[in-house]
């Protein structure tokens, strides 16, 4: 069906199908949908755009606080271990200084032990040395004696025997 | 006299027994019921993408539904700005959901083409439809005026909220600029005639608002039932006519389908600027707040 559309006996409100009953309707329609939406859709869907805009914004900030505080934390674990390279070199240093000096001292206190040793050992061999001759020097002058007793056939004194002993160890010397 | 030939008429066709002049006659018509069909469908999407929100969406309905929410958001907030955003944002995204669902569900098959008439044959044919069941919900003065008369109760109590008569007046008629001394007063009239010019344009915004989109979408109606009886009108044989029928509208659906974004866009954009245009201070007005705020200014920064 095809319409002519005539303006010259109608007014324009009867041409487009105006009326107050459909347009209150539509108005209505349009109100109710408008009051639902707002109250039960954008509210909710605005809430949790926001609510993830705002972590979404935390996660970012912590984020670059985190990757400021691992930064913090390089540069804190880079001096700390410098400071104990440092120290350990040092600990080490005087480690190698100490043992030096430890092996210098043991050194010394072995070289002193020896010759401690050594001289308690040449001091005894003397001591015994002379003792080893004062008995030999005694044996011989018993010897003399009593060999000069047989020899002689007589028995001799006291002051014999100790001029002959005497003689004896002088000979010796 | 202006005549006008058209595949439907201007206005949307009542339900009713014909000469009915009931009070439910007038109301019950075929575009009323698109319009009801259209707010039933937009609220149970909307209600089943919001029915258990989560903050890491796991349904796709949500999901959608954020990410058109949030284009609208960001889109109106650059437009009315932030300031305004929370108040406007319900109004405006209501009126772009409802326009574009209206617009494209017009665009599918029975609307317009399914109702009653008296024919030969089993079927009727469109030019044997007189009023048919289903008209789309913009083809409707009564609606897109219906939506015009809404924003503009609402833009004129935004208005009043953020400017007060007084505001409204002197951002309506008062000099603009910085002007002074001599030059002020020579400029008073001819701001006061622009005022009188503003005042009329706010007056026709409902008119221009809900007749554009209704003779878009009225157009795009006839447009389609045009191309559908083209054959038809041809005199093409029965075949060839009913091929046409199908083939023919098919560049002119997808042509509609656009029409229907752009108009929702338009009306709702439009209706954004209108907001902006009142509620937005200008440069002058800033100025003047600037400097009346600039003393506790002075006297709170040593404090920091």
């Amino acid at each position: 069906m095809t319409y002519l559309l005539l303006a010259e006996s109608e007014s324009i409100p009867q041409i487009f199908g105006l009326n107050w009953p459909a347009f209150i309707a539509q108005v209505l329609a349009f109100s109710i949908v408008l009051y639902v939406l707002k109250t039960y859709a954008f509210g909710p869907i605005i809430n949790v755009l926001e609510e993830r805009r705002k972590r979404i914004a935390e996660g970012q900030a912590n984020a670059e606080k985190i990757k400021q505080q691992l930064a913090e934390s390089e540069a804190k674990y880079r001096e700390l271990l410098d400071k104990a390279n440092v120290q350990s070199q040092k600990l080490i240093d005087e480690a190698r200084q100490s043992g030096e000096a430890v092996k210098q001292r043991a050194v010394a206190d072995a070289t002193a032990e020896a010759e401690r040793v050594s001289a308690r050992a040449r001091e005894q061999t003397q001591l015994e040395h002379d003792r080893v001759l004062s008995e030999v020097k005694r044996e011989l002058g018993r010897l003399v004696i009593d060999t000069t007793a047989k020899v002689t056939g007589k028995v001799l004194t006291a002051e014999d025997q100790q001029r002959l002993g005497e003689e004896t160890v002088r000979q010796l010397a | 006299m202006f005549s006008l030939l058209a595949q439907i008429p201007l206005n949307a066709e009542r339900l009713s027994a014909p000469g009915s002049k009931s009070w439910a006659g007038y109301v019950f018509t075929n575009s009323l019921i698109v319009a009801a069909v259209v707010a039933i469908l937009v609220l149970v999407f909307a209600r089943r993408a919001t029915r258990k929100m989560a903050l890491v969406p796991d349904r796709p309905s949500q999901n959608f539904f954020e990410a058109v929410i949030e284009a609208l958001y960001g889109m109106l907030e650059g437009i009315v700005g932030p300031h305004m955003v929370a108040r406007a944002f319900p109004l405006l995204a209501t009126l772009f959901l409802f326009i574009l669902a209206s617009n494209w569900f017009g665009l599918l098959p029975g609307v317009g083409t399914v109702g009653f008439g008296t024919g030969r044959g089993p079927l009727l044919s469109l030019s044997e439809l007189e009023a048919p069941l289903l008209r789309p919900a913009n083809a409707d003065l009564n609606l897109t005026l219906g939506m015009a008369l809404v924003f503009m109760f609402f833009w004129a109590l935004w208005s009043y909220q953020e400017l007060g008569v007084g505001g409204f007046l002197h951002h309506t008629f008062g000099p603009k600029g910085e002007m002074k001394g001599f030059m002020r007063y020579v400029l008073i009239p001819i701001f006061a005639f622009v005022g009188l010019i503003e005042i009329i344009s706010i007056a026709f915004r409902p008119v221009s608002l809900s007749l554009r989109l209704f003779g878009n979408i009225y157009a795009g109606e006839n447009l389609m039932h045009t191309m559908s009886e083209l054959g038809t009108t041809m005199g093409m044989p029965t075949a060839i006519a009913f091929l046409m029928k199908v083939i023919v509208p098919i560049p002119f659906y997808f042509l509609e389908l656009l029409v229907g974004v752009v108009q929702a866009l338009v009306f709702t954009l439009l209706c954004a600027v209108y907001i902006k245009l009142t509620t937005s201070h200008d440069e002058s007005h800033e100025k003047a707040h600037d400097d009346a705020h600039a003393p506790h200014d002075k006297t709170a920064a040593p404090a920091h």
